[in-house]
């Protein structure tokens, strides 16, 4: 066996030291009843060699995104990402160690978990970052109930359709036990009314989830927004696109209590979904109802700085059922790629990026709109996506025609929203070329012209 | 060796004018960025990021690496949490660009390898779990114990029955419980007998028709597998509940039993434990659950379906309890997962098991003349020891014995943990380690348990940092890096 140390002799060595005449009477403890007295029905072991023949015949079924040109977004994007986010992601004293429990063992870990809860301070301008949870859906529905427990209004909750869809049915799943109404305002404009949220939210209402960008890649009006949370008493909680922080203000600037986000862009790779990263950051009065490991500085015993998990009273371990959160892991590889990306990028390149992803995405947006073929769904300013709508019927058409070209044009609105039925959600990233938009706007001709 | 170079935090080391980034040029016509958006939205400055090259990143994050132990370069006994060998080949092979480089918003037909790959995983852990229908959603095992509780509400609110209780024992990990009251469950505690067993008179006591699950973690937290296991969940059965498996300790059952099999109606799995993970400084890992038949319905959506010689995403799932996670779920992770068994087949499964037993018994055959295993000779595939004996006679604590392990090149055990043995030290070797390393650690031990206690209460002595102020860490709350003031 490949990763089985122990030879047949060092086996017998050790049950005659166990005093054991067996393995087999070592498993005494599992009632005969239920031993499985066959083997197990899975295919047969694959050595090295037939194992990379068989995921590369599998990995070859597949279309990635680099071998085409991907206007694919929806909360995870086709971004750059610098070397050195591999290399160091790769270093085995990173990605085999486990949870920071042992501080001395471990502080590689806490620093980097206490430069990552630094950096994403400071790029959202929120007091607190806790060291990341799974992924941005999940950063949402925990805001949600953090927000739950700091107004003590557990009745209502308020958020818009320009939230991120499957973040809101992860929301939804998560309240469904609870005895909390989810109200979700209508987006028909492609980003909330202030005025609308305002007549939704009441003296009951915990928290306002919003998104912005939201989904339709359109900016919402967040500074009104939340005044209309906090004049009910409300907190407001914003789903951010880190990328975009490089040229927007940050959630901090314009009100926001609690900030999250699908941290994938900082340098994860798409692999499908995941693992991604869950940011969450918030005021520091609510510090002590955060969800997930937090690293703390303090000094050892020499009077030397260094880093611990801390406010641990917090956690499943300690508190139980009475715990802020059932979170135990936090996305610690993420996190790190997520620092390593920040610290690489720097506060130019992030700008750059970001500016990059803007530029790009309105010169998509103008091209491929330009000969009326397509128009844009929604009048709100947009940063790296937005929402094009398509003659009546014709979405499949254009994203088959594109599809036939590699390229991967953008996701169908309908499954979400049975009234943006003609509608495309399309992502610009600073990976993306000139040559490559002005293709697609051919395309566009070609097909629907 | 200290290496000062590395002492600095990013922050500190910014000098402005640093790159490790050159951005092209933008390529397309365009305005300025504030004739393209509203002033209003606007940030005044760029982000406020350290600037630094990228030689200045590298070795800041070499020289933090160099203070972790790790899997690949020591021994690391952490019990409960599995800590194997993390296979190479997997690291390679998930990072074909092929796997790696998929968005999740792809038409099916450009990832029919990728769900190929998902839909055979779905059956084999239902095949390990002994149980119908597998959920790979669930980003982390604490994830998929709620998920699988709230699959348990629907269940029970689908069928008309109020059940609101969930029965936990007093050895489980803190995790259930928590799990239980984010599913808007009330949670009991049922108690152990001394011989570390689920104590079936307290259970009978607490089972009534308010029960809607009984979660049990077996083997258990002692490393002992509950022999009652069929009276128990003929006993949960009988009185209406669910029997809910944590599968924490799978490692030392594969092939061996099944979850299903003795009773489990549903179970998650860790496959960053069990399967070989890697932990990656804790997370990301995945937690995919496996139920029994009649609560399949309620599973998350989407499941991986095959309909001929295709593979789709099947959302069409009306008693679905809707979504826990964004996208496919930590796919990267199960992809690793999907390697190891590949790579070890049905005969090599069954090994993993022997072998951490064997391994786990060997040790505590080692161990118990130094340190005390208070719940008998024998284990599964792990054991907890305890100091408490030490601590009576010579002040010297769980705490003092790990932070002194450190000084020997070994990763400290778990340390009180599970709540039930006091001055608990927690030890699960795996089967990944040979004969060898469990010798050194045991005589390790040995040497330990008789050294001076004042040398004990100042370990480690060999690492960077020594017993750091954990209260003054609370009492402070430093949470991120300031600019000292000038």
């Amino acid at each position: 066996m490949p990763y089985i140390p122990n030879t047949d002799d060092d086996r017998r060595a050790m049950l005659e030291a166990i005093g054991a005449e067996s393995i087999d009477e070592l498993f005494e403890m599992v009632p005969r009843e239920f031993r499985l007295d066959r083997l197990l029905d899975l295919p047969a072991a694959l050595g090295e060699l037939e194992l990379q023949d068989h995921i590369r015949q599998l990995a070859d079924r597949n279309t990635a995104a680099s071998a085409a040109t991907c206007f694919l977004g929806g909360g995870s994007y086709d971004h750059f990402i610098p070397s050195i986010v591999d290399f160091v992601a790769a270093r085995s004293e990173f990605y085999t160690s486990y949870t920071p429990y042992q501080a001395e063992a471990s502080q590689g870990t806490l620093t980097a978990l206490f430069e990552y809860q630094t950096m994403i301070t400071r790029l959202t301008g929120m007091d607190v970052s806790n060291a990341s949870l799974y992924d941005g859906a999940g950063a949402a529905a925990e805001a949600v109930l953090m927000a739950i427990g700091a107004t003590g209004r557990s009745k209502r909750v308020v958020t818009a359709a320009s939230v991120h869809p499957e973040y809101r049915q992860v929301l939804a799943t998560y309240l469904a036990n609870l005895d909390t109404q989810m109200h979700i305002v209508g987006t028909p404009g492609g980003a909330l009314a202030p005025e609308e949220l305002d007549a939704a939210v009441d003296e009951q209402t915990a928290c306002v989830l919003v998104q912005h960008p939201n989904f339709f890649g359109c900016l919402e009006e967040v500074e009104a927004l939340a005044a209309a949370a906090h004049a009910k008493g409300a907190l407001l909680i914003v789903a951010f696109d880190p990328l975009s922080l490089g040229v927007l203000k940050r959630p901090g600037d314009y009100g926001a209590d609690i900030a999250v986000a699908e941290g994938q862009a900082l340098g994860c790779p798409l692999s499908y979904g995941g693992p991604y990263l869950g940011i969450l950051a918030c005021r520091e009065k609510f510090v002590r109802r955060m969800p997930g490991r937090l690293a703390g500085q303090t000094v050892d015993r020499r009077g030397r700085r260094c880093w611990v998990l801390t406010l641990q009273t917090r956690e499943q371990h300690i508190r139980r059922e009475k715990a802020t959160s059932n979170i135990c892991t936090n996305q610690g590889l993420m996190a790190l790629r997520a620092t390593v990306y920040l610290a690489a990028m720097g506060p130019h390149g992030l700008r750059s990026a970001a500016e990059l992803c803007l530029k790009k995405a309105r010169y998509a947006a103008d091209r491929w709109t330009a000969g009326g073929l397509l128009e844009a769904a929604f009048p709100a300013p947009t940063f790296k996506e937005f929402v094009l709508r398509a003659p009546r019927g014709s979405v499949d058409e254009l994203l088959d025609a594109a599809a036939g070209e590699r390229i991967m044009a953008g996701s169908p609105l309908e499954c979400w929203y049975p009234e943006l039925a003609d509608c495309v959600l399309v992502a610009v990233t600073e990976k993306r070329t000139k040559a490559e938009i002005d293709r697609m706007a051919e395309l566009i001709r070609s097909v629907l012209g | 060796m200290r290496n000062e170079q590395a002492a600095d935090l990013l922050f500190a080391q910014s000098r402005p004018g640093c790159r490790a980034v050159r951005m092209p040029e933008c390529d397309v016509p365009a305005e300025a960025v504030e004739s393209l958006l509203p002033r209003s939205a606007l940030a005044d400055r760029p982000p406020d990021l350290p600037e630094l090259t990228e030689p200045d990143v590298v070795r800041h994050f070499v020289n933090l690496s160099t203070q972790n132990m790790s899997v690949d370069g020591n021994f690391y006994p952490l019990g409960s949490c599995t800590m194997k060998y993390n296979p190479k080949r997997n690291e390679a092979l998930a990072s074909l660009e092929g796997l790696a480089g998929l968005h999740p918003y792809q038409r099916s037909e450009t990832i029919q390898g990728m769900l190929a790959l998902l839909h055979s995983l779905q059956e084999m852990l239902g095949e390990i779990a002994g149980l119908d229908a597998v959920s790979l959603q669930p980003a982390a095992g604490a994830h998929g114990e709620m998920t699988a509780l709230f699959v348990a509400a629907a269940f029970l609110r689908d069928t008309g029955q109020n059940r609101d209780v969930v029965l936990i024992p007093d050895g489980a990990h803190g995790t259930n419980p928590a799990s239980a009251a984010m599913a808007g469950f009330r949670t009991l505690e049922v108690k152990s007998t001394a011989a570390g067993l689920v104590d079936l008179g307290d259970l009978a006591a607490k089972l009534d028709e308010r029960t809607a699950v009984f979660m049990i973690t077996n083997p258990n937290t002692l490393g002992l597998f509950d022999r009652q296991i069929g009276e128990i969940a003929e006993m949960v059965h009988a009185s209406g509940g669910l029997v809910y498996l944590d599968g924490a300790n799978m490692n030392a059952i594969l092939g061996i039993a099944r979850p299903g099999d003795f009773g489990a109606d549903m179970m998650h799995f860790n496959p960053h434990k069990t399967f070989s993970g890697p932990h990656g400084g804790g997370g990301p890992g995945a937690g995919p659950i496996a139920v029994a038949g009649k609560l399949a319905p309620y599973l998350p959506a989407p499941l991986v379906a095959k309909r001929g010689d295709h593979y789709t995403l099947d959302f069409d799932r009306p008693k679905s309890i809707g979504r826990v996670r964004s996208f496919f779920g930590n796919t990267g992770v199960l992809v690793r997962t999907y390697c190891y068994l590949r790579t070890h087949g049905p005969e090599g499964l069954r090994r993993v098991a022997e072998n951490a037993v064997l391994n786990a018994n060997y040790l505590l055959s080692r161990v118990k003349d130094c340190l005390p295993v208070p719940h008998g000779d024998r284990c599964m595939h792990e054991f907890v020891a305890s100091a408490q004996k030490l601590k009576a006679e010579r002040g010297v604590t769980a705490m003092d014995v790990a932070k002194r392990l450190l000084d020997y090149g070994f990763h400290a055990p778990t340390v009180y943990f599970p709540l039930i043995v006091r001055e608990a030290l927690m030890i699960e070797p795996t089967e990944t380690e040979g004969k060898a390393t469990l010798d050194s650690f045991a005589e390790a031990l040995q040497r330990i348990v008789a050294e001076d206690a004042g040398l004990l209460h100042d370990a480690p002595h060999t690492t960077a940092v020594c017993r750091p102020d954990e209260v003054r860490a609370a009492r402070q709350s430093i949470l991120k890096w300031t600019a000292p003031s000038m």
